[in-house]
């Protein structure tokens, strides 16, 4: 639900989703450096193809979004990885709209930018377990935080949401616990095999 | 140890693979279908991948954007209407949560369903008496007007048979076409990559320039 289609939201709510994606994206492209950018491309590629897949959950399906997973590995660079894929699912599959692209952009890559943000330096010094246990709850967490922006947006737009909003933050929970296992599982592994991807860089946020 | 993992990173890739290959559906993007039989307009959303929006309501418009009729879909997520007249109907489905779509229903449609044979009631009326007994000549005279009418009859019946064979052909298709193939989602990865390079290029070269300018 994570991915707004066009002609839902009021243009207050898609102009302020459009300035703060477009701040982030702009902090994001100066603090990118040339060794990062095969990284971006493949957590934006890998996002691309795992949120199309949708996974049914009771009535609806829901997909996996990567955001705090993004988070821990790029840092600000999520802006662009959670932008580009968006673009491209928007263009080449009307999944997420164009005018809601933005607002989806922000919804998914803030969370996971304050993962990071706030976890990396733990997650660094961490042992094996205590890293992969940091990086599900983080996850999970940054999914719940993209759901809660979702119905902020749909609420701020037209308070009629509401009660559906509740609904969806629902069917966020069985997504969350998912994205923290393939976090946790998936930050386990890098730290064995290349730690170095989640260690810090001087002057990294 | 090092097999082990290796082992362990085929597997998950396999995994993943499998994975994409076996149901890339298109994430709960909400599709309307929408049929015109007998000048009802008629329907469901559903969730590609997913079942049918049963919380949704729908809003009819006219091309103007006037407001012609609202409702809520039933327990199966299906609704009917039928418009006061032939126009460009516009149906907005909205699943409160978020998602919504709209279709536009021309005019033209809803004309050929409910057209000029809604107003054929009495088709053997005006036929001239039939005891005249100009065998040649009468018919031609009376069955101009039956003619037409008949012709308009059959145009009616004719549009409602094959509206309603074509239904599921057209639901299939619906169905179909919102699926993610997974030659597109290849593509996708692909333009990020490519997107990655030109990226590297315009890095490099920005460095290179710098570099020569130094």
């Amino acid at each position: 639900l994570a991915h707004i289609p066009d002609g839902v939201l009021s243009v207050p709510v898609l102009a302020t989703g459009g300035v703060m994606a477009v701040a982030g994206i702009g902090f994001a492209v100066r603090r990118l450096e040339e060794r990062d950018i095969p990284r971006v491309a493949i957590l934006s590629a890998a996002f691309f193809a795992l949120s199309l897949v949708a996974i049914p959950a009771g009535p609806a399906t829901i997909h996996l979004l990567l955001g705090g997973l993004m988070g821990l590995i790029l840092g600000p660079s999520v802006f662009l990885a959670v932008f580009a894929a968006l673009l491209l699912q928007s263009v080449m599959f009307g999944f997420g709209g164009l005018t809601t692209l933005g607002v989806n952009t922000f919804n998914i890559a803030v969370p996971g930018w304050l993962c990071g943000l706030l976890l990396r330096p733990a997650i660094a010094s961490a042992d094996t377990g205590k890293a992969a246990m940091l990086a599900g709850i983080g996850s999970a967490l940054a999914v719940l935080a993209t759901g809660g922006l979702v119905a902020l947006a749909l609420y701020w737009s037209s308070p009629d949401y509401a009660v559906s909003a509740k609904i969806m933050s629902a069917t966020y929970l069985p997504l969350a616990i998912m994205e923290g296992l393939v976090a946790g599982f998936c930050v386990s592994f890098v730290k064995r095999v290349k730690p170095e991807l989640l260690h810090l860089r001087t002057g990294d946020a | 140890m090092p097999d082990m993992m290796r082992w362990r990173m085929l597997r998950a890739a396999i995994a993943a693979a499998l994975f994409l290959v076996s149901g890339p559906a298109m994430a709960h993007r909400l599709k309307l279908f929408t049929s015109v039989e007998n000048g009802i307009i008629s329907g469901y959303g559903f969730f590609i991948g997913g079942g049918r929006a049963t919380a949704a309501s729908i809003i009819f418009r006219n091309s103007g954007g006037i407001e012609l009729h609202r409702m809520t879909v039933d327990t199966k997520g299906e609704f009917r209407w039928k418009p006061p007249r032939p126009q460009d109907v516009k149906v907005i489905l909205n699943a409160g949560d978020g998602h919504a779509t709209e279709t536009i229903i021309a005019a033209q449609r809803l004309a050929a369903s409910d057209g000029p044979a809604g107003g054929v009631r009495h088709p053997a009326q005006g036929a001239a008496s039939p005891a005249t007994g100009i065998s040649a000549k009468a018919p031609a005279a009376i069955s101009q007007e039956q003619q037409k009418q008949i012709a308009a009859l059959i145009e009616k019946q004719v549009d409602e048979a094959v509206a309603r064979q074509i239904r599921p052909l057209l639901e299939a298709y619906a169905r179909a076409e919102g699926r993610v193939r997974f030659n597109d989602i290849m593509g996708g990865i692909g333009m990020l990559v490519g997107l990655a390079g030109i990226a590297l290029w315009a890095m490099g070269r920005r460095r290179k320039n710098r570099s020569d300018a130094t």
